[in-house]
């Protein structure tokens, strides 16, 4: 499968629905682009929206996010950071 | 003095601009509280000459919560009781807890909290002295306390922490990074108790308006969106300043956490509700204790 920078993956499309569906978004998840990024201007989501995303993110793939990881700001950067960084850290 | 400058003394003299604050903390320091209590006389009667807009506030809110027409002395008290808390802050920072009387009530529910394990939310308002409560939960020895507000607000208490007492400054969270409420929710796994002025409504994009002092006013939503993620007990906490050297500082149950998942709202306007009649219960028990000097009810 080839994809450009602002396709999803599949992993990614399913990732942008729960965000998309936890927030209530008034966006299609397909319309995210992956490669922009998800706090403050690009998807405008606040600090809530963050813990938010993070405890879905815990819920649905056993992942946990932590404040105490100096790169959050790389892991939530953007969609396809996040999910990069769930696909590597999720239980089998 | 226009409107917009007296507003800003009002922010000024509580988040207060550095120099000025290490200016006073010195002054406090050097003269001591009873001498400092003296000065705070002809300071409060300079400014109800020259704040307009602080003095105008200040009446609509007396006029509502005394119910008649607030005289002279009503604004000099509510002005006066706000500069005696803003002066012994530097005291209870400085954890001279000693040189006040504190009763307190409620205490019992912190103690069940801590027995369960895990934090809880302390929801408090621009009313008193929240820095009393905070004081009460430093004397309980290892109960850490970390006060979470607006990255701006952060800054700028924790450069003044740094001046008062630089062990404080750690306890401040600010808003302004992605991952401030993930820091947030893994305190209170580790047992922080974490305290939240729940009130300010000024800038805010998702108010809600409760009855507050028999008008609508809003509040914002923000913190109990959080306070219902998190699912952690939600508990108001109120430091009554009652003259002299006596506080009275309250902790009461406003919610448990939500116990299934897609009450979300409900739990939320449950909460806010609870935490306006309570704000409002305080207000009428000690009404110059309300430092909200701009119109809340706009």
């Amino acid at each position: 499968m080839t994809t450009d920078a602002t396709t999803q993956t599949q992993p990614e499309a399913e990732l942008a629905q729960l965000i998309v569906e936890t927030l209530n978004l008034d966006q299609s998840p397909a319309g995210i682009n992956p490669e922009a990024p998800l706090y403050g201007e690009g998807l405008g989501l606040d600090s809530i929206d963050m813990l938010e995303i993070a405890l879905a993110v815990s819920q649905r793939f056993a992942v946990n996010l932590r404040a105490d990881q100096e790169d959050n700001a790389e892991i939530f950067k953007s969609l396809r950071a996040l999910n990069a960084y769930i696909q590597a850290h999720r239980e089998p | 003095m226009t409107a917009s400058r007296a507003q800003e003394w009002v922010t000024r003299a509580e988040r207060g601009s550095l120099p000025l604050i290490r200016l006073g903390v010195w002054t406090t320091r050097i003269l001591g509280r009873r001498v400092a209590r003296l000065l705070l006389y002809p300071l409060c009667l300079y400014f109800l000459a020259s704040s307009p807009s602080a003095l105008r506030h200040s009446g609509a809110y007396l006029r509502r919560v005394l119910g008649r027409r607030p005289r002279l002395k009503d604004y000099f008290r509510h002005f006066l009781t706000f500069a005696r808390c803003l002066l012994d802050r530097v005291f209870l920072l400085g954890e001279q807890t000693d040189a006040f009387e504190i009763t307190v009530h409620g205490e019992e529910i912190l103690h069940d909290i801590e027995q369960q394990g895990g934090g809880c939310l302390l929801f408090g308002a621009h009313f008193g002295s929240f820095e009393v409560a905070r004081a009460v939960g430093r004397r309980r020895g290892d109960l850490p306390i970390s006060l979470l507000m607006y990255e701006e607000n952060a800054q700028k208490i924790r450069a003044a922490l740094a001046a008062i007492n630089p062990r404080l400054a750690a306890e401040v969270i600010g808003l302004g990074r992605l991952d401030s409420l993930i820091l947030v929710a893994e305190r209170l796994q580790r047992g922080h108790f974490i305290g939240v002025l729940a009130d300010r409504n000024v800038a805010g994009t998702d108010l809600v308006r409760y009855d507050f002092l028999g008008k609508p006013a809003a509040f914002p939503q923000g913190p109990f969106r959080m306070a219902m993620l998190l699912r952690r007990p939600l508990v108001m906490m109120v430091g009554v300043y009652r003259g002299g050297r006596r506080y009275e500082v309250h902790f009461e149950l406003l919610a448990e956490p939500m116990a299934r998942p897609q009450d979300g709202q409900a739990w939320i306007d449950d909460a806010m509700r609870a935490y306006a009649a309570r704000l409002e219960h305080y207000c009428r028990a000690a009404p110059y204790n309300w430092f909200n000097f701009y119109d809340f009810w706009a």
